[in-house]
């Protein structure tokens, strides 16, 4: 071994309701190394840097810092002990100038008779001192930050942490929103920080910036230490299988189904930039399974179709018929139903009731010369609870008091109304227990087998993609990079289409 | 709304009367009972039906402006131009009958038209441009009421024949005549609220808006019709507000946004959007003008009559919060 880690993580655990969110991890920094965090969505990558910030405490465990066994009851203790942490969300003042937000907190003053003020030429003054440092000459440090680009404000940030003389710093998927130019850019100043002994955590879904940039590499899944790699000595598909080595449990009951006509066809849909020439279709009886990384384009694309985003150019065909789909109520008269990923927001109107939700999109079905027919909605309301065994007290519960499986069994529910020919559910099991899970698994299969509906399903659970799918489509960076049948699909193949850089051209070329 | 409709059958009288006691409207129906009560001990000039019938001629404006304003706020939106456009709708009226010489029929409707055009211009920009409502209607409260007054050049219109008066100052049945047109408006736009599917959707609006356009609502054609229908409402309101004082004037429905929105959440409408009923604004609506009448009848002065109208308001909005709460948690 080499010289002690400046931090170390050991047997953390930490559990949320419902999830063992963290199991006995492990995790270390050494001093001036970049080391990688990796691992697929919900492996528990933020879950453990909140650990690190103070966000939250561990149940069970210990952190040492420069061996010492530390404690961050707040991100304020963390900070002091020179941890700082550059989130997805930047945290700034949109208002206030760059120099401004590098100090906040932490201005520094000078005394005016009996009042202490802010000393702003020296502020100014030690700002561009931390900017140049950086080696960043071109940002006016009284511009308000508001007008800057996202490069330049994630520099800001930067800055703000080495004003408080940050030792580690936590940078979360920090190329999400760059552009080419502006990664080149960050790279170099990390490359900088790291031989100035500052010891950088980076989290990426991007292995080629994983290979490019970081020394070392940690891999957690489902919220267990996996292992920890020196970056020269592994490679992309040893990394991948690392993030999605597990056995697909026997949870998917899918029924074998008569496939039929295609249904929804799309030639070239474009709305950049996460929908950018998208061309595929869904049979009858066909469940089409959507992966890929988060930001890759899956929900937009989803929202393009159903008219939230409407497409700017490109084809829309239903059952072979072009149609124009500007807005939602034009895809519901279509016969397009969509379980939305955020279902609080989009997905229910939660202050209302049962009856009121399920009857949302087929309002008109269920009136009579405009006046809502309750008998109805109640009949519909009370098949709904009995169709998909919701668990309420009836028709006029208020489905804010539901669980969030039942809640998410009133969405779908709202759609299989509609009597939709197509049906799009982005996550539909997310955040959801695992009995209301496999009953909606249940349901999908059976809809389809049974009733021939095509389903659109959006999923970020690799197992649920292989397990519930026909034919699996891969997106990136808002293309289409990948296409697998049920036979052909494997975990390795698919995670490898979402992430590496090759894949893309692979398919780029081969198109 | 929904809160309030446990299930409506095998209910006896009795727990029906209970819950319609303590539902939103009969707290404020017994606080306007008990207000009542009282005026009538301070003065024998209030509780007489000469008096009341007066009073109902008076509040005939706010409350058919009150309508509309009730469906705004529960979808979480606000019109401030109603005063505005009011006066816009009488000026109008009085310029093209006397200065273009249109015949008085058509100069009332091209007055109740203009007030409807207006209010779609706000809902137009409201639902097309995304100008949050309360900064448009408070540009067009000042914009309509600038037009109003450029129109009509400070000068008043009067002299219109006897016919007119009819609406504003007549009797039908013995019931003044505008008050037959709030009663029956009231009916209709409060089943309207309860029992349609324009009704249903103003309540997903107001509770979640993105979630009424997942569900496939047509949200923007529902907002752009009830700013349209908030500008017609308050151009009748115009026509009758002429029609009772006989003659016609630029400044008129000043401030009358205030009254109808007090009315409007006094009577249980969440300004925050997604809860409300009609029944609970017209109760709204009498409670403030019986309070203003009895006290000014009882000698208060009208200083101090504004400060009673605002503690009354408090007072009533707390004691509805208090047993709303109470009735969730059991």
């Amino acid at each position: 071994m080499t010289e002690a880690p400046l931090l170390q993580l050991r047997e953390i655990n930490k559990h949320f309701p419902g999830v063992h969110a963290l199991k006995d991890v492990h995790f270390d920094v050494r001093r001036g190394e970049v080391h990688a965090l990796i691992g697929e969505n919900g492996a528990g990558k933020s879950t453990m840097i909140k650990i690190v910030s103070g966000v939250y405490q561990p149940e069970t465990g210990e952190i040492q810092l420069e061996g010492q066994r530390v404690h961050f009851a707040n991100p304020r203790e963390a900070q002091r002990a020179g941890i700082a942490t550059i989130y997805q969300e930047l945290g700034l003042y949109p208002e206030l100038s760059v120099a401004e937000n590098i100090f906040m907190g932490h201005a520094p003053t000078r005394k005016r008779g009996f009042f202490q003020t802010i000393d702003w030429e020296r502020m100014e003054r030690e700002a561009e001192a931390l900017l140049a440092e950086l080696n960043i000459f071109n940002l006016d440090v009284q511009a308000k930050v508001g007008t800057l680009n996202v490069g330049n404000r994630q520099r800001v940030e930067i800055a703000k942490a080495l004003s408080l003389d940050a030792r580690i710093l936590i940078m979360d998927e920090p190329t999400a929103a760059l552009t080419e130019s502006d990664v080149e850019q960050l790279f170099s100043i990390v490359r900088l920080l790291r031989q100035r002994g500052v010891s950088i955590i980076y989290i990426s879904h991007r292995l080629n910036e994983v290979f490019e940039l970081a020394d070392r590499v940690t891999v957690l899944r489902d919220g267990e230490y996996i292992g920890a790699n020196d970056v020269g000595d592994t490679s992309e598909s040893q990394l991948i299988s690392m993030m999605v080595g597990r056995t697909i449990e026997n949870l998917f009951p899918k029924q074998a189904a008569k496939i039929g006509d295609v249904v929804l066809e799309v030639r070239n849909l474009n709305r950049p930039p996460l929908t950018r020439d998208i061309s595929f279709s869904v049979r009858a009886g066909e469940i089409v399974g959507l992966a890929g990384l988060v930001g890759s384009g899956r929900s937009e694309t989803a929202q393009v179709i159903f008219g939230v985003l409407p497409a700017e150019s490109g084809t829309i065909l239903l059952n072979g018929e072009a149609v124009e789909i500007h807005r939602p109520s034009e895809a519901v008269r279509h016969g397009i139903g969509y379980v939305p990923e955020d279902r609080g927001r989009q997905g229910l109107v939660r202050e209302m009731t049962l009856r009121e939700n399920t009857s949302m999109a087929v309002l008109e079905s269920v009136s009579q010369n405009t006046f809502v027919n309750r008998a109805e909605e109640r009949r519909l309301a009370n098949h709904s609870i009995q169709q998909l065994s919701i668990r309420a007290t009836g028709p006029e519960q208020i489905v804010n008091k539901l669980s969030g499986g039942n809640q998410q069994k009133v969405v779908v529910s709202k759609w299989l109304a509609s009597e939709p020919k197509l049906l799009i559910m982005d996550e539909p099991t997310r955040g959801v227990d695992v009995g209301a899970k496999s009953e909606i698994h249940r349901l999908m299969s059976q809809l389809a087998a049974e009733e021939g509906l095509a389903i659109l399903m959006i999923s970020s659970e690799l197992p649920e993609i292989l397990g519930m799918s026909d034919r699996i489509l891969v997106m990136r960076e808002g293309h289409l990079v990948g296409e697998f049948s049920r036979a052909e699909a494997t975990q390795e193949l698919i995670a490898h289409a979402m992430m590496s850089e090759e894949a893309r051209r692979a398919t780029g070329a081969s198109a | 709304m929904q809160e309030r409709m446990p299930n409506p059958r095998n209910q006896t009288v009795g727990e029906k009367l209970r819950h319609l006691l303590i539902s939103q409207e009969g707290v404020l129906f017994v606080i306007m009972l008990v207000s009542v009560l009282f005026l009538a001990t301070r003065t024998d000039k209030f509780l007489t039906v000469d008096n009341l019938l007066q009073q109902g001629r008076f509040m005939t404006e706010v409350g058919l402006i009150a309508i509309p304003m009730t469906y705004i706020i529960i979808t979480g939106g606000i019109d401030l131009s109603v005063g505005s456009i009011l006066g816009l709708t009488a000026i109008v009226l009085g310029w093209t009958w006397q200065e273009l010489g249109f015949p008085l029929e058509l100069a009332i409707i091209t007055g109740i038209l203009s007030g409807t055009v207006a209010g779609f211009v706000n809902g137009l920009f409201i639902v097309r441009v995304g100008v949050p409502p309360l900064i448009m209607t408070l540009a067009t409260l000042a914009l309509y009421r600038g037009l109003a007054e450029g129109i009509s050049e400070a000068r008043s219109a009067r002299g219109y024949p006897e016919w007119f008066f009819q609406l504003g100052q007549g009797e039908f049945l013995g019931i003044p005549t505008q008050l037959w047109l709030l009663i029956i408006a009231v009916v209709i736009f409060g089943i309207v609220l309860a029992r349609t599917r324009l009704g249903r959707a103003l309540y997903a609006i107001g509770n979640n808006e993105t979630g009424a356009r997942f569900s496939g609502l047509t949200v923007n054609r529902y907002l752009l019709f009830i700013y349209t229908f908030s500008g017609f409402m308050s151009g009748v309101a115009g026509y009758i507000f002429v029609s009772r004082v006989s003659t016609t004037r630029s400044d008129m429905g000043t401030g009358i946004e205030l009254d109808v929105i007090a009315a409007v959440v006094l009577g249980g409408t969440s300004i925050f959007g997604g809860t409300g009923s009609i029944p609970g604004t017209i109760v709204g609506v009498v409670l403030i003008q019986l309070l203003k009448n009895g006290l000014t009848l009882s000698g208060v002065t009208s200083d101090a009559t504004i400060v009673v109208i605002g503690s009354v308001l408090i007072f009533a909005i707390l004691v509805n919060n208090f047993i709303q709460s109470r009735r969730r948690e059991n």
